[in-house]
């Protein structure tokens, strides 16, 4: 344990173990943003995704059940955004926000009314086995890497599965252009008989079940057990819109931002360890204080944020309508 | 050719009465109670007798009933202040979702004040000191966000919505640091612990019999009349409209636009500040998480009051009501959470939203608008 190569390998695991659900929530608020909704609502989404999709993954004993309805009842808070900020016109940010505090309302509704018959991970083989690290061949035999990379649980694989086929899919494919032009111009997209309404809708429904999976993920990771005072979903939710902009609207570059903001949110648990290991050094490491560490992906998604919108540069991925909402009867 | 108009399409209404929005609100109380009942059933509590508790908040019956109607308003206050300041930003369709920030920033160096100071100056001029402290360092965080959006179009949204969890992190910072240098904590205590203002720092409170009253109510409902005063019938309360409803009005009209919005986020911030500097007067210490979400509720206040100003008095009371009544409501059924005024306010809101939908526009056949086309 105190090997330092030991000390080092678990430090970089945890990275990805911990931080995966920040870029299922990233990805997921990527596709959302592409439409041109921004929905502050992610945190919320998340934590309903998480403790319906455990139930369900308890009740059912099968992972695939839980990672369904997890999509699915996340999948219904997306489906609540776009009923109302998009047929019926409400405020974006109140909406995000209104569905923040109701999430999280049902989220300790549901488990503090279950009290005593709430489910133990450890009664559902599947789920248990479902989250336990599955070692790619060769790979995971690389020395340090291999434990970092390729000796995860299967939901790391999918989530970086996800997040390549979005940026795929928005990139790519002709749907995905057209879902950015959405996001960009909804009004030159409607009069090229790009249906709007279906977009939008599409994309905030499957976008805010892909945050509910992120949910799942972290409901698996705290091994199922509810606290009646804090919630799974512990700020993620709000930490993914920051890594949006981090990211630049890339799902690809969400991978790598969620690396970055993982490697603060994990050094500050880790710091006094790897200080320990590594005396010569990362001795430092121990005159830092660990709140710094929480505050950095802020920090620096605030100086990206002020950046990209002093250079106005070209690159910025931004969606030129990313908070308004769309009246076809105001062109 | 199949004719593939649509059926019917969305006009909007010249005017909304107001009527039909009070008829939305009552409907949208009403059914999240109904929703709730249903739910309170379902775990087993009487919905009944739940909603009387929380509705009495458990004055009636308690051995001390002035005491829960002081913490009652130790919570009302913040909140109504937030609202009110949050109000003036909406107004100018500037997204300042940064009170969560901006309130911890204001507690925080009112905090600095009371520590410093709080032994050296009388109770009255020290709680000016605290809440002018409060303003200031509310205000400068928050109008940061405010130079940024007006110089190069930064999105404030996002940005302040960054702040507050750098403003969270850095009170946690002295929150959690035991160190000779930092005086926010208590020497005595071997872990981290605020400790006390000394009695300078105190709200004043005025008794009136058994009952303490909490001077910063006093100053929460003056601001109120002023802010009314001040949007209704000033100057500058003019701009803040117009700015509002069309900048380039604003700016056909000679008015500097940048300046307005400077100016007003750095009012808005500041009250909000303030409202923190009260609260951790009113509470005797500081708190390492003080705002009690103030900063996101006084948001969905100031939007439920259509950022009327006696509107947001009736609906930050209502939602203090909801919260306090839960929260007294919980600790007699342990199978309901706290958090289940979240829930209830989260259907309110969802209501309201929709209902706002019919207020603003109307549908309009496709039939009938032929024929109002022809008439």
């Amino acid at each position: 344990m105190n090997d330092p190569i030991n000390v080092l390998t678990l430090f970089l695991f945890n990275i990805v173990l911990v931080n995966i659900p920040l870029l299922y929530g990233t990805v997921g608020e990527i596709v959302v943003e592409k439409s041109g909704s921004l929905d502050l609502g992610v945190e919320g989404t998340m934590a309903v995704g998480a403790i319906f999709g455990y139930l369900a993954g308890c009740a059912s004993n099968s992972l695939l059940v839980g990672l369904a309805v997890s999509f699915l009842t996340a999948g219904l808070c997306g489906a609540l955004f776009a009923l109302l900020t998009v047929s019926l016109q409400a405020n974006q940010n109140v909406t995000g926000l209104t569905i923040t505090t109701f999430g999280l309302g049902v989220y300790f509704f549901v488990g503090k009314g279950l009290g005593g018959s709430w489910p133990a991970m450890t009664g559902s083989s599947a789920l248990v086995q479902g989250f336990s690290a599955v070692e790619i061949p060769l790979l995971s035999r690389l020395p340090v890497l291999g434990k970092v990379f390729f000796s995860q649980n299967a939901l790391v694989y999918l989530g970086v599965a996800v997040a390549v086929l979005a940026w795929y899919y928005l990139n790519f494919t002709k749907i995905g252009l057209r879902l950015r032009a959405v996001g960009e111009n909804p009004a030159a997209a409607d009069s090229v008989g790009v249906n709007i309404l279906l977009y939008k809708y599409v994309h905030l429904i499957a976008g805010s079940g892909i945050m509910g999976l992120g949910g799942f993920y972290m409901a698996l990771n705290m091994s199922g057990s509810f606290e009646g005072s804090n919630c799974w979903i512990n700020g993620y939710g709000w930490i993914a819109i920051a890594l949006v902009i981090f990211a630049n609207w890339n799902p690809a570059a969400a991978v790598l931002g969620t690396l970055v903001f993982g490697f603060f949110n994990t050094l500050q648990i880790y710091s006094g360890a790897l200080a320990g290991a590594f005396p010569g050094p990362l001795g430092w490491l121990n005159a830092v204080p660990p709140q710094l560490f929480k505050a950095l992906p802020f920090m620096i998604t605030a100086v990206v944020l002020v950046a990209s919108s002093v250079r106005k540069r070209e690159g910025s991925g931004q969606p030129a309508a990313l908070g308004l909402n769309y009246f076809r009867e105001e062109r | 050719m199949k004719n593939r108009q649509p059926r019917f399409h969305v006009v909007k209404r010249e005017s909304a009465g107001p009527g039909r929005q009070l008829l939305a609100y009552v409907a949208a109380v009403v059914l999240a109670l109904a929703v709730g009942a249903v739910l309170l059933q379902v775990q087993g509590v009487n919905p009944v007798t739940f909603y009387r508790q929380m509705l009495t908040m458990g004055i009636p019956g308690s051995r001390y009933p002035w005491r829960a109607v002081e913490n009652f308003i130790k919570l009302f206050v913040p909140l109504l202040i937030v609202s009110l300041a949050l109000s003036l930003a909406f107004k100018m369709r500037f997204w300042n979702i940064g009170g969560e920030g901006q309130f911890i920033m204001g507690a925080f160096w009112a905090a600095f004040a009371a520590m410093r100071l709080g032994d050296a100056l009388p109770q009255p001029l020290m709680v000016l000191v605290m809440a002018l402290c409060g303003a200031l360092g509310g205000g400068l965080y928050g109008v940061a966000a405010a130079v940024l959006k007006v110089r190069w179009g930064t999105n404030e949204t996002l940005l302040t919505l960054m702040l507050n969890y750098i403003a969270l992190y850095f009170l946690q910072f002295f929150a959690e640091t035991k160190a000779e240098w930092n005086f926010f904590l208590d020497p005595e205590s071997a872990r981290p612990k605020f400790v006390k203002f000394p009695a300078g720092a105190q709200m004043i409170t005025v008794p009136i019999g058994p009952f303490h009253l909490n001077l910063s109510l006093v100053a929460a409902l003056a601001l109120c009349g002023i802010l009314f005063v001040y949007l209704n019938r000033t100057k500058r309360g003019f701009e803040i409209a117009v700015v509002g409803d069309s900048p380039n009005t604003a700016r056909y009209a000679g008015m500097k636009v940048g300046r307005i919005v400077i100016r007003t986020i750095f009012l808005s911030a500041a009250l909000i500040g303030m409202a923190g500097a009260l609260h951790i007067s009113s509470a005797g210490v500081m708190s390492a998480s003080p705002t009690n979400s103030v900063g996101w509720t006084g948001i969905v206040v100031a939007w439920l009051a259509k950022l009327n100003t006696a509107g947001i008095l009736v609906t930050s009371l209502l939602i203090t009501v909801l919260q306090f009544g839960c929260q007294t409501a919980s600790t007699t059924y342990s199978s309901i959470d706290a958090n289940f005024a979240s829930l209830l306010q989260g259907v309110i809101l969802f209501i309201v939203l929709a209902a706002d939908f019919f207020t603003r526009f109307r549908l309009v056949l496709r039939g009938r608008s032929r024929k109002e086309a022809v008439k």
